[in-house]
């Protein structure tokens, strides 16, 4: 019988093989992918709550969250067959002229272990990229990241596009090294976030998910 | 209402303000790159009288020793108590280049039938100087982001007069480039006006310890990197502060419209004290960030040696680094951030008086030696290395930078306070990281390992005092064998000099930058994968295929 605890504490640790190896042997013994995605989403909680209480620091966030991702690609396909999906979706990416991608890639991640589906649509994107994918995905949550002070400035631009678009229900989320509450007040965006855990704190109140 | 002086100006305090705000009021310039923000320790004053006028020193201001506050951070509490505040000046150590082999005398300005004439790259009679008022002199400037050095030159001999060096008076508008570009589109013009008055005084020195006449000097070689040369020249800077990151030169020249990312001006256009038709030769970009010091860098460390594959690294905020097999030659810009020149870390610090540049432990206690041999301020990047080799040694740190007792702090020299901290690791995993990627990504493009490499040239100030196996053991530099690292100081400075004297310099330079791949990381596939393994405190591995 899989214990699943030990695939929380593999992704926990940042041991990806384990993870993998836990995770191959949960869906060959049949048991519910929906209860093996709990223990992958249990895992990055107790990550995300550790970052934020500087028990652990960016490196090893990056670890936890890579061993998940190989995880979730091994479960994947039981999950798209199962028709289990995220009831929430959201798209992420860097701004216009950014090309960097570790702090968006943590947050795509993080987002994916609470169990929200996440397009990235990668660096360099433009304003109308954005809301393209938000209306072709059904995303009522936009990630926008910047790592520069020249670049920083698209991100208004995308928050104008896409209030112009008629979205409504569209909410906006910025990161990145130079953003700040204040800006991103500035620039009319529903949330920010200062790091990648508590990008998932923010995610699930602008989308109005419980706790869990 | 209380006054907040400076050298006599006084302007009202405003309680809730803090002093960053009532120096934009004096119009002082006050250095900083974080918007402020409390993180980049770049704004420190000393605070001579009226420190209790001012609010409690903050979290950020912990570290600091009474009596000196952030600027940024210190919020002014009673209107009713006069302020004096003084900013801190740190005198830089600079590395100048050793003397080298004579290098090509042929140079681009010469004496014709008894008139100074400029030539042009082809060979062709230029421009009319008048005639000559001495011997003709040039100017090599190396425009750092930091770092100002510059040698005045004897055109004919080939032999440096003088060398002079200062801290980039640009700091006010940011400690990184991006900053900068920033700072510049926000306040046209402010930040050349800054570097051409420290330049133009610089020279004025130098002409009077030498008895020199400005007209002697008729032509300056300027390299910087993209951002730093074509701000000397006016350029407009924005296309480099965003994807593709390139310079309108180098985007004219790769289009065709131009021979050459190179740039040219007249002093006068420039106002720069030289002659003022003297000719101020930008050299020319490799690519985007990979700019004209490292292309200084190449032609200061080609010609000794037919030794291939060759790695130059210039390590530094941005490092750059350029692998040659002798057939192909790629470069890249590694993002590192400022971790390893002191930013972002609590006691971290640039490389001045006080700055710990090596450290070892022995018997309990950590052994530190410092710039200047004065009492220790914090961590420069080689006390850096030294230190996070030093804890993976003794097992106090584990590769992923825990600390083995579960601590979010390690103390290194309890007496004076100074400790690394788990957030400190942290940030200096990520600028390790960035530079592994940049390093493994060329060798595995070229087929190469790191013990291929028949040397390895490490340019910049950080250079000199690296430990090399102790970057080699936490992953800051692949597993060269040390007796094959080549330490250069200031190459960019020397390689500025050779291509004043020598117009062959400039055209093989021309041919030689044609040649270069750059290659974007960002655009790897597995650059995050690469990241995330180089984060990790130890030998970085001997071959890295794609995943």
């Amino acid at each position: 019988m899989t214990d699943l605890q030990q695939l929380t504490l593999a992704i926990e640790s940042g041991d990806r093989g384990a993870a993998v190896a836990v995770t191959r042997a949960a869906i060959d013994e049949g048991l519910d992918p929906a209860t093996i995605l709990g223990a992958m989403t249990a895992a990055m909680e107790i990550v995300g709550e550790r970052f934020q209480r500087n028990e652990i620091y960016v490196p090893e966030m990056l670890i936890a969250a890579r061993a998940m991702k190989e995880a979730t690609a091994v479960l994947e396909p039981v999950l798209v067959s199962a028709g289990i999906r995220p009831e929430h979706t959201a798209i992420i990416g860097t701004v216009k002229g950014d090309l960097h991608d570790i702090g968006k890639n943590l947050v795509a991640m993080m987002w994916k272990g609470a169990n929200i589906e996440v397009i990235d649509l990668g660096t360099n994107v433009p304003p109308d990229r954005f809301v393209a994918a938000a209306r072709e995905y059904g995303a009522r949550l936009v990630g926008v990241s910047a790592l520069l002070t020249t670049t920083m400035g698209g991100m208004r631009d995308v928050v104008t596009a896409i209030r112009a678009a008629d979205s409504p229900q569209v909410r906006v989320i910025i990161g990145g090294a130079p953003v700040t509450a204040e800006f991103a007040e500035q620039i009319g965006a529903d949330g920010f976030a200062p790091n990648a855990a508590s990008a998932v704190d923010v995610a699930r109140r602008l989308l109005g998910v419980p706790v869990p | 209402m209380a006054p907040l002086s400076r050298a006599g100006r006084r302007v009202p305090l405003v309680p809730g303000r803090t002093l960053f705000d009532a120096a934009d009021g004096l119009e002082l310039v006050v250095p900083a790159s974080c918007r402020r923000s409390g993180r980049c320790h770049e704004c420190i004053v000393e605070v001579t009288a009226g420190g209790d006028a001012l609010m409690p020193p903050t979290v950020d201001e912990a570290f600091l020793r009474p009596g000196f506050r952030l600027a940024c951070q210190a919020m002014v509490e009673r209107p009713d108590v006069a302020v004096e505040f003084v900013i801190l000046r740190r005198r830089l150590r600079i590395f100048m280049p050793p003397n080298g082999p004579p290098l090509d005398v042929d140079p681009a300005v010469r004496v014709i039938d008894g008139r100074v004439r400029l030539l042009a790259a082809d060979g062709t009679l230029g421009d009319d100087l008048g005639a000559p008022t001495g011997r003709l002199l040039g100017v090599a400037l190396d425009i750092g982001t930091t770092t100002v050095v510059l040698e005045l030159v004897d055109l004919a001999s080939g032999e440096a007069l003088a060398s002079a060096a200062f801290e980039n008076p640009q700091r006010f508008g940011g400690s990184d480039v991006m900053a900068r570009i920033t700072y510049d589109d926000e306040h046209p013009g402010e930040l050349r006006r800054a570097l051409r008055r420290a330049l133009n005084h610089e020279l004025m020195r130098l002409y009077a310890a030498w008895d020199v006449d400005r007209h002697q000097v008729v032509e300056v070689v300027v390299v910087g990197n993209a951002t730093m040369r074509d701000l000397a020249f006016g350029l407009d800077l924005t296309p480099i502060g965003r994807f593709p990151y390139r310079s309108t030169t180098e985007t004219a020249w790769r289009a065709g419209e131009v021979a050459t990312s190179a740039v040219e001006r007249r002093a006068h256009e420039l106002g720069l004290l030289v002659h003022p038709r003297a000719r101020i030769w930008g050299a020319p970009l490799i690519a985007c960030h990979v700019g004209a010091d490292a292309a200084a860098d190449l032609v200061a460390t080609d010609g000794e040696t037919g030794l291939v594959p060759r790695m130059v690294v210039d390590m530094g905020t941005n490092t750059e680094v350029i692998l040659t097999d002798g057939l192909r030659t790629l470069a890249c810009s590694c993002p590192a951030g400022p971790a390893f020149e002191g930013g972002l870390i609590r006691y971290g610090m640039a490389g001045s008086e006080g700055a710990i540049e090596s450290v070892r432990h022995t018997a309990d206690a950590f052994v530190v030696r410092t710039i200047g041999d004065v009492e220790p301020q914090g961590l420069c990047g080689s006390g850096l290395v030294d230190l996070l080799a030093e804890l993976r040694r003794i097992e106090v740190m584990n590769a992923h930078g825990v600390f083995a007792d579960g601590g979010v702090e390690v103390a290194v020299v309890p007496d004076r306070g100074i400790t690394l901290s788990r957030a400190d690791v942290s940030q200096l995993a990520q600028a390790k990281a960035a530079n592994a990627v940049g390093m493994q990504v060329l060798l595995r493009k070229l087929g190469l390992e790191a013990g291929d490499l028949a040397r390895l040239d490490l340019v910049g100030g950080f250079a000199s005092s690296l430990d090399i196996r102790n970057a080699i053991a936490i992953g800051f530099l692949p597993a060269v064998p040390p007796e094959r690292v080549v330490r250069h100081g200031n190459a960019s400075v020397r390689g500025a000099k050779a291509l004043l004297l020598s117009r062959m310099a400039r055209a093989r330079l021309a041919d030689r930058v044609a040649q270069i791949e750059h290659v974007e990381l960002e655009a790897e596939p597995d650059f995050f994968e690469l990241f995330v393994d180089g984060c990790r405190f130890e030998p970085l591995p001997a071959r890295r295929t794609p995943t």
